[in-house]
């Protein structure tokens, strides 16, 4: 029976097209997940709004002061809101490590003869597919409660791309960190260590001018920065190539690099 | 003789210094099914993880298809199957999506993967719940859906850590009569750790018993037997005061001249083991009654696997009787709570 040959003799592809083979397969898996959700879907519609509506409201007065970089607080904020829902579903991509981990499946993954790199940048683009749809949601939101967008159909995209570049970035964060710290209650103490202050000490909430001295500083050297200011000025005042290039080549040195290490660090701590 | 699996020494020493595998060697030929035996905690999950890559070892080396697994994993890789003792199936996605994503992680010529997906869910019997999420699926349809995923890409070594555990018999029947099916057309090895003494007597060429990391026997089912001396017997006993008897009956049974082991299973039962059932039978009972020893029941069969099993990792009749086993457990007890 011809059926019944080994997985050799049935010829397997190589190199390259191996590596993205299985890193789509392992990304199918954190799709699969995400669509299941039915829950989670529902709350990343709700919870942009509530975001908007409530936090819009709140500061609607800061627009008033002299020198505010936008004409309403709902505009300054849209970019930060994306900023922050990217942060959140970058830092937390680790976990499905652990809770795989803890169900045996990432063992079942290991053993199979796909790359550890490949079970990495799985779970990366599974989040950074996520953020992408997420980033376009609160998007539509804003614009259908009136926040302006000067940088066009185009500017969108780009928009998005930075979206995901970030959550690459925080991804490998989270992943690095899962290779590491194998339980679910350290990684959620570090990864909650982490997001508040990285949230609060950036220009996401609040212009730069409006911050005591020390936190503008503390601001300025934020990686969060590097996403949000490319995007605000997509919103506000469209094609800045100055604050486009820099921002989105930081984002994507950055990304890269978390891969790199994220990569290594799981090479190094499974066999 | 093509060899399969082959150790050298492998060891591993956990953190806190413990060692789960000590120095064991052992090889296993190509096309034979290898049995891994051994109580709890003995080392048998340790090894297989080191065999499928998952753990380095700490020293010494071992080889799948003459593969070294710390030299060259993703070869090793390539060759094996695993089924683990924790019941790895992903809950969030169908019997038939888990099958699928499989499929993709070995590499399984995409023209095959429909009919080998059909194949291996007749032959665990969840063809009619294929398209259904595995969250409703019962603990054991899970376990015959983790195997059946063990066997899709026809690895040339299956590791099987506990296959059958929790399984009903038919089940467990159907899924050995399927890898004995595979091993007798294509020459598959298979190395199994199991519980379930009669299932490694019927199934197994070859089996190894490991206790406390050590392999204590190795060899055929019916070889063990012989070598165990034959015959068991099983009495239980009471002085002549009506009291239960503890060890210091064990020492009497073991030193006459035709027993070859005693083994205190619980208080006042023993399992004795003879060369010559028959006629050791009337001479225990006559030695027993002289030394003032009431026998209650007694009863004497051929030796099983069970019996060799016991033989080797059972409790040995020694001054401190079971006090040595209680500290064990203080110990561990003590260093959990920590
Ligand atoms: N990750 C680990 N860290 C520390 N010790 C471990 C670890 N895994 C196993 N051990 C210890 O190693 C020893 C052997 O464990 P192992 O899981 O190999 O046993 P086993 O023979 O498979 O037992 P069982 O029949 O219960 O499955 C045990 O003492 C266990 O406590
Ligand atoms: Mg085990």
């Amino acid at each position: 029976m011809c059926l019944l040959t080994t997985c050799e003799e049935g010829g397997s592809p190589v190199g390259s097209s191996t590596f993205l083979h299985d890193t789509w397969w392992v990304c199918w898996r954190e799709l699969k997940h995400f669509a299941g959700q039915k829950v989670r879907i529902v709350m990343m519609l709700v919870q942009p709004v509530i975001w908007l509506t409530l936090m819009g409201n709140m500061f609607e007065r800061m627009a008033m002061v002299p020198g505010f970089p936008a004409k309403s607080y709902l505009d300054f904020m849209a970019p930060g809101i994306i900023v922050m829902v990217t942060l959140f579903g970058g830092i937390f991509g680790g976990l499905s490590v652990v809770w795989d981990r803890r169900l045996g499946f990432l063992q079942k993954m290991l053993a199979a003869p796909i790359s550890r790199s490949a079970v990495v940048m799985g779970k990366m683009f599974a989040v950074a597919v996520q953020t992408a749809v997420q980033g376009s949601i609160i998007f539509v939101l804003a614009r259908l409660l009136g926040v302006g967008f000067a940088a066009g159909p185009w500017g969108f995209l780009f928009l998005i791309a930075l979206a995901m570049l970030l959550s690459l970035v925080f991804a490998g964060i989270s992943l690095s960190l899962s290779a590491v710290l194998t339980t679910h209650e350290a990684l959620m103490a570090v990864v909650n260590f982490m997001t508040m202050p990285l949230m609060f000490s950036s220009n996401a909430m609040m212009p730069l001018d409006m911050m005591p001295r020390w936190l503008r500083a503390v601001a300025r050297v934020n990686p969060l920065s590097y996403a949000i200011n490319p995007m605000r000025s997509l919103f506000l005042s469209g094609w800045n190539w100055q604050e486009l290039a820099g921002g989105g080549l930081m984002l994507l040195l950055c990304a890269s690099v978390m891969t790199l290490v994220a990569s290594a660090l799981f090479e190094r701590s499974m066999a | 003789m093509n060899v399969a699996i082959e150790t050298d020494n492998l060891s591993k020493t956990y953190g806190m210094g413990i060692k789960a595998v000590d120095g064991v060697s052992f090889s296993v030929a190509a096309g034979e099914i290898f049995g891994f035996l051994g109580p709890n905690g003995a080392g048998k999950s340790t090894t297989i993880m080191m065999l499928t890559t998952l753990i380095r070892p700490t020293s010494g080396t071992a080889k799948v298809m003459g593969i070294d697994v710390v030299r060259d994993p993703q070869g090793v890789r390539k060759t094996i199957g695993y089924v683990s003792q924790d019941i790895a199936v992903d809950e969030n996605l169908t019997g038939r999506e888990n099958l699928r994503l499989q499929a993709e992680f070995y590499h399984v010529p995409r023209s095959q993967i429909g009919e080998r997906i059909r194949e291996v869910l007749k032959m665990v019997d969840l063809e009619d719940r294929a398209d259904d999420l595995v969250s409703s699926y019962s603990g054991g349809m899970r376990k015959r859906l983790d195997i059946a995923e063990g066997l899709l890409h026809r690895p040339k070594v299956l590791f099987l850590d506990e296959p059958t555990l929790g399984l009903d018999i038919q089940t467990r029947r159907r899924i050995w009569d399927y890898v004995r099916r595979l091993r007798d057309e294509h020459g598959l090895t298979i190395f199994v750790t199991t519980h379930y003494m009669e299932e490694a007597d019927s199934l197994c060429d070859r089996i190894a018993i490991i206790d406390h990391g050590k392999i204590v026997a190795e060899g055929s089912p019916e070889g063990l037997k012989k070598a165990l001396g034959g015959d068991v017997i099983s009495l239980k006993v009471r002085n002549s005061a009506g009291e239960i008897c503890g060890d210091g009956v064990g020492r009497v049974i073991e030193k006459m001249p035709f027993v070859q082991r005693a083994i205190a299973e619980s208080d006042g039962i023993f399992t004795v083991i003879v060369r010559d059932g028959e006629k050791a039978v009337p001479r225990l009972l006559s030695s027993l009654s002289e030394s003032g020893i009431t026998v209650d029941s007694i009863t004497l069969k051929r030796a099983s696997l069970d019996d060799v099993f016991l033989h080797y990792t059972g409790r040995e009749l020694r001054e401190d009787g079971g006090k040595s086993e209680f500290h064990r457990m203080r110990t561990a007890l003590r260093r959990a709570r920590k």
